[in-house]
């Protein structure tokens, strides 16, 4: 037996690793369970149960289990809401409790799920999927759920249900009178009837007595002056506060006290937290001008085009290709030849008269009008008359001009 | 042969190891030649103990004897190695989240939400990195503490030894810790990330003449913004942790040349005086080294047997304690410790108060009861508290061991006679910074004003 160290170790240390193997084994299944609780499993259970009392087994087996989400990548949103809101889209559990009831298919319509996702209209945090977390109502969160608790908290006048409206207004910002938000339809009566804009910027016009009011709904919560308010400290409540007494937390502000009642003052508290900078891709908001600016003179000649002599040439879609000088109708893509004077143009070009070609058109015009254009016989002698209408504008045309020293200026190829 | 064959190599030798004739017996002999293939950590005798540190790429770093004092949980108090566990650790948790976080100001802050709320673990890891990277910044100030007040810089009995030259990597490594904890802090771009950030660097820009260049050389520009974060990003997960990993390897080799702790000289020092002949004969073999005399390693020669242990399994069992209970200590709080994720990052709203990292509030403290306002003059308070004074104590940290010129005796004992007056002045700079932080930390409130801990601070308003 070769030498060996006594040590007195051993005795001691390795209940020590013992324990701390013990710990290990703990710590594994408190993070394993920690990770594993969530209030989901329970919500989706209850869930199933409820479809199959309803629906019966064979639906209960469609209800889809674990995480869900709708991933919205143009707002790169991923709500998370419907893991606990599963019957959003099923039909059926309309007069259910939530987290079981069914969405109204109204506000659907127009805001497809996949395309807004949740919480866009309804507030609150759509990455969680812990109740509080994903209601908002955490530490660090500043869009709660826009609820109708929420909005009883805050005693909302007729309709406590109201405070979503907020959300709606950030894309329906620019409309008049939006269907479904009477609260803010109301405080955007009352931005026009009191004459805001006397004395406040919005949306780049106003006077500028009073601060611009463009974006004062990303006004920071914490840069509002509370030391003279009472109850609920935010900056809804200090809207309210202030629309219905300026004085009350200003003392030295020049704003009058319009004797607002506490529905115009909630209104107007709503209206003017939803002007937000939020960005909102331009195709969700309505009435945000999606064409090319088109000029007086342009929008002019164009209606001179659909009503003057060569309306016909317009309504029937000879000008997509065919420019009528004569008749003033500008093709855009004038890839055919000018038809003012298509009478002896076609005469010069096919060796027939125009009454033949439109008879037994030839080449391009054969296929445009087997295809794309098929006008009857009847029709046929109107597009006759009507080419020749134009020959002769182009003839007397010409004749002025031959007189005044000009030609009249055909357009097109060919 | 059979009395080298432990039990762990017994069972797939068994058949080979009586038939084998003399020539394995022979070779085995050899110098660097193992007559087992797998190291044992329960060896049966000295050389098999020896064999297991030379055979074993982990462990081949350790000395095949570790002396008795060296292992007292009560003289190192092992935080060394708990540092070393909590990089592990931070490396092994940050694996994950390489995978996970989006170095982008549109995507860092939902990547966040998403390790948080939705990846398997992730909350947990995440919690595990980030409290193993506070705890690491303290356990390190407490190694170089510990180092300080038992004088372990000073070189002992050995010969080349260099343990200044270790203390002075040490601090380096120290400033590094706090750097990598403060690149780490701004990745999450929330409030708290943006603006102790921009605490951090406006201290930087008080630095006489370069201090703008500086903070825009952090920066990438003269604004938090993307060049920031991916500064930040890439500091964070490749050139620091490489710089700390070199210094990390050079730092434990360096204590292997100096002869093992500082503590192990104070031995060597007293057996001397003892007159305790060391023993003449190795049963082990060392790298190497084991033939001839080692100079590299005589201070750490104290052989006799009533002082040493093998330090398979003795120390390897220590060191499975420290890093293993350090790792389960962590798993456990980061499962109740959860990170905080404050809102989006925002430079148009100040959080009130806005505070740097916890370990820079002494400074942040001392910054702001530095400025002065005279009339309608401010004397910024930066200049003083954010770069005069600490740059002043690391230069001082940095060169004491030079400026210390205690015995050789006072090293690897807590509090050495020799070193009473230094260690006092050590003592009391080290509490009042600590006294700074957790003023800093628990009694400041908005506008830096002062709040005992249970003083409600104001309120703090919501949006709806």
């Amino acid at each position: 037996m070769e030498q060996r160290t006594d040590s007195p170790y051993p005795r001691r240390d390795r209940p020590v690793l013992a324990i701390i193997g013990v710990l290990l084994v703990v710590s594994t299944v408190l993070f394993v369970r920690s990770d594993r609780m969530r209030d989901f499993w329970y919500y989706q259970y209850t869930f199933k149960q409820m479809v199959a009392e309803r629906l019966g087994e064979e639906k209960a087996r469609q209800v889809p289990g674990g995480l869900q989400q709708v991933w919205v990548p143009a707002l790169r949103r991923a709500d998370r809401c419907v893991t606990c809101h599963q019957a959003v889209a099923w039909k059926g559990f309309e007069t259910a409790d939530e987290p079981y009831r069914t969405h109204p298919p109204e506000p659907l319509r127009n805001h497809p799920i996949e395309r807004f996702g949740c919480t866009p209209c309804h507030g609150g945090q759509g990455w969680a999927v812990d109740t509080y977390e994903a209601h908002g109502q955490v530490a660090h969160w500043e869009e709660p759920l826009l609820s109708r608790e929420l909005g009883e908290a805050y005693s909302l006048a007729d309709n406590t249900n109201a405070l979503m409206q907020m959300n709606c207004n950030v894309c329906h910002r620019y409309d008049r009178v939006t269907k479904g938000m009477e609260a803010i339809n109301h405080g955007k009566a009352l931005l026009r009837d009191k004459g805001c804009r006397a004395c406040h910027v919005i949306n780049g016009r106003g006077g500028t007595i009073g601060p611009d009011l463009t974006n004062v709904g990303d006004k920071a919560p914490e840069q509002y002056d509370y030391t003279r308010m009472y109850g609920q400290r935010t900056a809804f409540a200090w809207h309210v506060a202030h629309f219905k007494e300026p004085r009350a937390l200003i003392s030295d502000t020049v704003m009058p006290n319009f004797h607002l009642t506490t529905k115009d003052a909630q209104a107007l508290a709503m209206l003017v937290l939803s002007w937000r900078r939020t960005p909102m891709p331009a195709d969700y908001v309505p009435g945000a001008p999606r064409t090319d600016p088109v000029t007086a003179e342009e929008a002019h000649a164009e209606q001179e085009m659909k009503t003057g002599p060569g309306a016909w040439f317009v309504k029937t879609g000879c000008f997509v290709c065919h420019s009528i000088g004569a008749f003033g109708v500008k093709s855009p893509a004038q890839i055919g030849p000018d038809l003012s004077n298509a009478v002896e143009d076609v005469q010069a070009r096919f060796g027939k008269t125009i009454d033949d070609f439109l008879a037994n058109p030839t080449g391009t015009m054969a296929v445009v009008l087997a295809r794309q254009i098929i006008l009857s016989p009847e029709q046929k002698q109107e597009a006759i008359r009507n080419l020749r209408a134009a020959f002769a504008e182009y003839q007397r045309q010409k004749e002025e001009g031959a007189r005044s020293g000009g030609a009249p200026k055909l357009q097109g190829s060919h | 042969m059979s009395d080298l064959t432990s039990r762990a190599g017994a069972a797939p030798r068994g058949p080979a190891a009586p038939a084998g004739p003399a020539a394995p017996a022979a070779a085995a002999s050899a110098p660097g030649v193992h007559p087992r293939p797998l190291w044992s950590l329960r060896p049966e005798s000295d050389r098999a103990s020896g064999d297991a540190v030379v055979s074993n790429f982990l462990l081949h770093w350790f000395p095949a004897k570790a002396l008795k004092a060296s292992l007292d949980w009560n003289y190192s108090l092992w935080l060394g190695t708990i540092s070393a566990a909590l990089l592990l650790l931070l490396t092994l948790s940050g694996m994950p989240l390489l995978f996970l976080y989006v170095p982008s100001v549109e995507r860092a802050y939902q990547s966040i939400k998403d390790i948080e709320y939705v990846i398997t673990f992730g909350s947990w890891i995440r919690s595990v990195h980030r409290l193993a990277a506070h705890l690491m910044v303290a356990v390190v100030a407490l190694h170089l503490a510990r180092v300080f007040l038992t004088g372990a810089y000073k070189n002992g009995a050995g010969r080349g030894q260099r343990r200044e030259w270790n203390w002075v990597i040490g601090v380096a490594m120290l400033l590094l810790t706090l750097f990598l904890s403060f690149t780490g802090y701004l990745l999450p771009w929330d409030q708290l990330a943006y603006w102790a950030v921009t605490v951090g660097t406006n201290i930087a820009s008080s630095i006489p003449f370069a201090g703008a260049k500086i903070r825009e050389l952090l920066l990438g520009g003269r604004v938090i913004e993307q060049p920031t974060l991916i500064r930040f990003y890439v500091l964070h997960i490749v050139a620091l942790p490489g710089l700390l990993g070199v210094l990390f390897v050079y730092h434990m080799w360096r204590i292997r040349k100096d002869g093992g702790l500082a503590r192990a000289d104070r031995e060597a020092l007293l057996r001397e005086r003892a007159e305790v002949a060391p023993a003449r004969t190795k049963t082990y073999t060392l790298l190497g080294i084991a033939r001839g005399t080692a100079p590299t390693i005589r201070a750490s020669s104290v052989e006799a047997a009533d002082v040493t242990v093998n330090a398979v399994p003795d120390l390897t069992r220590r060191a499975a304690i420290v890093n293993l209970g350090t790792i389960a200590l962590l798993s456990i709080l980061a499962v109740f410790i959860r990170s905080p994720l404050e809102e989006p990052a925002n430079a148009l709203v100040t959080p009130n108060p806005a505070k740097a990292p916890w370990y820079f509030l002494w400074l942040q403290e001392i910054v702001t009861d530095t400025t002065l306002h005279i009339g309608s003059f401010t004397i910024n308070g930066a200049l003083i508290g954010g770069v005069i004074l600490p740059g002043l104590l690391v230069t001082l940290l940095t060169v004491w061991p030079w400026l210390d010129r205690s015995p050789a005796g006072a090293a690897g004992v807590w509090f050495g006679r020799d070193r009473r007056t230094q260690n006092l002045v050590f003592v009391l700079l080290a509490l009042g910074v600590i006294a700074l932080t957790l003023v800093g930390t628990f009694c400041r409130g908005p506008y830096w004003h002062f709040y005992w801990p249970w003083q409600a601070w104001p309120e703090i308003p919501g949006r709806i």
